[in-house]
């Protein structure tokens, strides 16, 4: 039998040094960003029941989910996404809780994806959830949560907002075959003109199927509203106009040629009801930021309310990070203390007074004062105290780690 | 910032695609006269083209290393994946048909069958739509051997003429879906990239218009 004991699985990896400490310090500054605001941290179960992403409302294939079960046959997966048990956790425990919560968390996400194709099983989201409140200010707020959270962590990102209810809307027109409107809602999603005019051929030439075949085109700065405007009439012209407010309040928060509105964008989990939005970092293909509003979801957990939120991938933010300080030297201790026999405390007491000055310290475990000046030089500490009846400072010179 | 760099398929599409980017007015004398180099300079350095096979063009084009690729329906179909497929080039159109021996009825009966194919995800999603158990075996080469030896009741392949499923006493059984050559473009470079995009896009649409008279577009 093939032997495993030496390797992580697919799509899995070790954190090393620098990586988890640059990891932690976005962590912190998103978790800053989050609780200045006024959001409350919780965190949920890494394992949860099946049912709370039943595929049926939350868009996420079953393929993606890691899944197991408990001692009763139940089926528990590994948490493939952040938004739903925190809206399972807000209809539930937190119902009685004044109106709006605003809710932020830290946690991995699990999920499978095809194999070889380099991506990751486990990433670190942070987000945030406002439930309970609905309408333009509490979009602006998420929105503009995400913006300064990515200004801090990531500042040459690209946002991009559009609104579930442009395809929902027009979708309606369509016949009533799930598996057609999931081919329209793909093609419109990869922008695929092509087989979006085969799809709706045949289909007669309403207004909505012309507003259907031109809303993939309709992406870029704040011309589209212009462009849109003939082909949103009723409901849609109102959903325009409020757009065009959030995506001009936006611009007004020095997003400048950051920002773009694509009508046609749709997020690949259905629960989206309201605005919808995305940013990119470059030369990292996937989105690094989702969110939007979902106002139908609650409901699925018996207790209805509007909610809007999103979720960064922070391993996307780390890297970046990583890459902008590539040349950084791996940190290693200031100084060696090594105490000589029936110095040990001693020892441990110097140490503890240097630490106090803000030295980072090591204490010697070696047996002989030769032994551990060996290793400061190999490791490229430059400074080591010995203590014996008194204290000796011995300082090497530039030695290659 | 580096110039906008596009993958395109090596072999069957890659004369094709040259010849659509020279029609489209861009320069391409540095793929004309490639040796063995793999990246090269397009339209005078302005463009950079990366030759690779096919599911490399989309894994180049997701992971955001190569802003916008040249790949086939065929791969696509295969391979899956998140970018913006803009354009059907329109050459390299073939189909994608179920074909078995001549005289045989591949639908009749209830024993389970055995499908040989190059392309096991579109086998499997078709017989998935049809809700058919089928026990699809994956072979790299000419799939045609597979049924002639007994292997596989029928194959799951790209169909261009038929010449080659005819020499082999093979028939076309159903017709799954056409393909041909698509400008698929990387999401997070069409946000950094739009207006170099959307300009060579409609220069290659204006160029690839011009060519096929006949051409309809396809899903």
């Amino acid at each position: 039998m093939k032997n495993y004991s030496r390797i992580t699985p697919e799509g899995t990896r070790d954190y090393l040094f620098e990586e988890c400490r640059s990891r932690h310090r976005i962590e912190k500054k998103l978790s800053d960003i989050f609780s200045a605001r006024g959001f409350r941290e919780v965190m949920t179960p890494g394992l949860e029941y099946y049912d709370v992403f039943d595929p049926a409302f939350s868009g996420i294939g079953q393929e993606v989910l890691f899944k197991m079960s408990d001692r009763q046959g139940r089926i528990v997966v590994m948490r493939p996404d952040n938004t739903l048990p925190i809206a399972r956790l807000a209809a539930t425990r937190l119902q009685n809780l004044r109106k709006p919560l605003r809710l932020f968390y830290v946690q991995p996400i699990y999920r499978s994806h095809p194999g070889l194709a380099g991506r990751s099983s486990e990433d670190v989201q942070a987000g945030v959830e406002l439930l309970g409140a609905g309408g333009f200010r509490a979009d602006l707020e998420v929105l503009a949560t995400a913006v300064e959270a990515l200004n801090a962590c990531a500042p040459g990102f690209r946002m991009e907002i559009g609104h579930a209810g442009f395809f929902r809307s027009l979708a309606k027109s369509l016949p009533a075959s799930g598996d057609f409107r999931e081919r329209v809602r793909g093609a419109v999603e990869s922008k695929n003109y092509g087989a979006l005019d085969v799809c709706l051929s045949g289909l007669g030439d309403s207004p909505q199927i012309r507003a259907l075949r031109a809303l993939p085109r309709l992406y870029g700065g704040e011309e589209v509203f212009e462009k849109a405007a003939p082909f949103c009439t009723g409901e849609l012209e109102k959903t325009l106009r409020s757009l065009r407010r959030l995506y001009r309040t936006l611009a007004g928060l020095g997003l400048g040629g950051r920002l773009m509105a694509d009508l046609g964008l749709v997020q690949r989990n259905d629960y989206y009801t309201g605005i919808v939005f995305s940013a990119y970092l470059e030369g990292c293909g996937d989105a690094v930021l989702r969110g939007g509003r979902y106002d139908g979801l609650l409901e699925h957990f018996g207790e209805p309310m509007p909610a809007v939120g999103f979720g960064v991938d922070v391993d996307a933010l780390t890297r970046a990070a990583l890459e902008r300080r590539a040349a950084r030297t791996p940190s290693r201790a200031d100084v060696l203390v090594h105490g000589g026999d029936g110095y040990e405390l001693a020892a441990l007491k110097h140490a503890a007074e240097l630490i106090a000055k803000g030295l980072r310290c090591e204490t010697s475990v070696f047996p002989t004062e030769e032994d551990a000046a060996a290793y400061a030089r190999a490791c490229g500490i430059r400074r080591m105290d010995v203590v014996g009846s008194g204290i000796r400072t011995v300082r090497f010179g530039e030695a290659k780690a | 910032m580096r110039p906008l760099r596009i993958a395109l398929t090596k072999g069957r599409l890659e004369e094709k695609a040259v010849s659509l980017f020279e029609r489209a007015g861009y320069d391409c004398s540095a793929l004309r006269n490639k040796g063995r180099r793999l990246i090269l300079p397009l339209a005078g350095g302005g463009m950079e083209a990366v030759l690779c096979k096919a599911p490399d063009v989309i894994t180049y084009v997701e992971h955001g290393v190569c802003d916008a690729g040249v790949v086939g329906k065929d791969t696509i179909l295969e391979k899956g994946g998140t970018f913006y497929e803009m354009l059907d080039l329109g050459f390299g159109r073939c189909r994608f048909a179920l074909a078995g021996p001549k005289g045989t009825d591949f639908f009749s009966g209830y024993s389970a069958r055995t499908v040989a194919s190059k392309y096991p995800n579109v086998a499997a999603n078709y017989f998935a739509g049809k809700a058919m158990d089928v026990r699809i075996i994956k072979i790299e080469g000419s799939v045609e051997l597979a049924p002639l030896l007994g292997l596989a009741d029928a194959i799951v392949d790209l169909v261009e003429t038929g010449t080659t499923l005819r020499e082999n006493g093979l028939q076309v059984i159903e017709t799954l879906c056409g393909v041909s050559a698509r400008f698929i473009v990387g999401a997070s470079s069409l946000k950094f990239r739009r207006q170099e995009i959307e300009a060579l896009a409609s220069r290659l649409e204006r160029a690839a218009q011009a060519e096929g008279p006949e051409r309809k577009a396809q899903p």
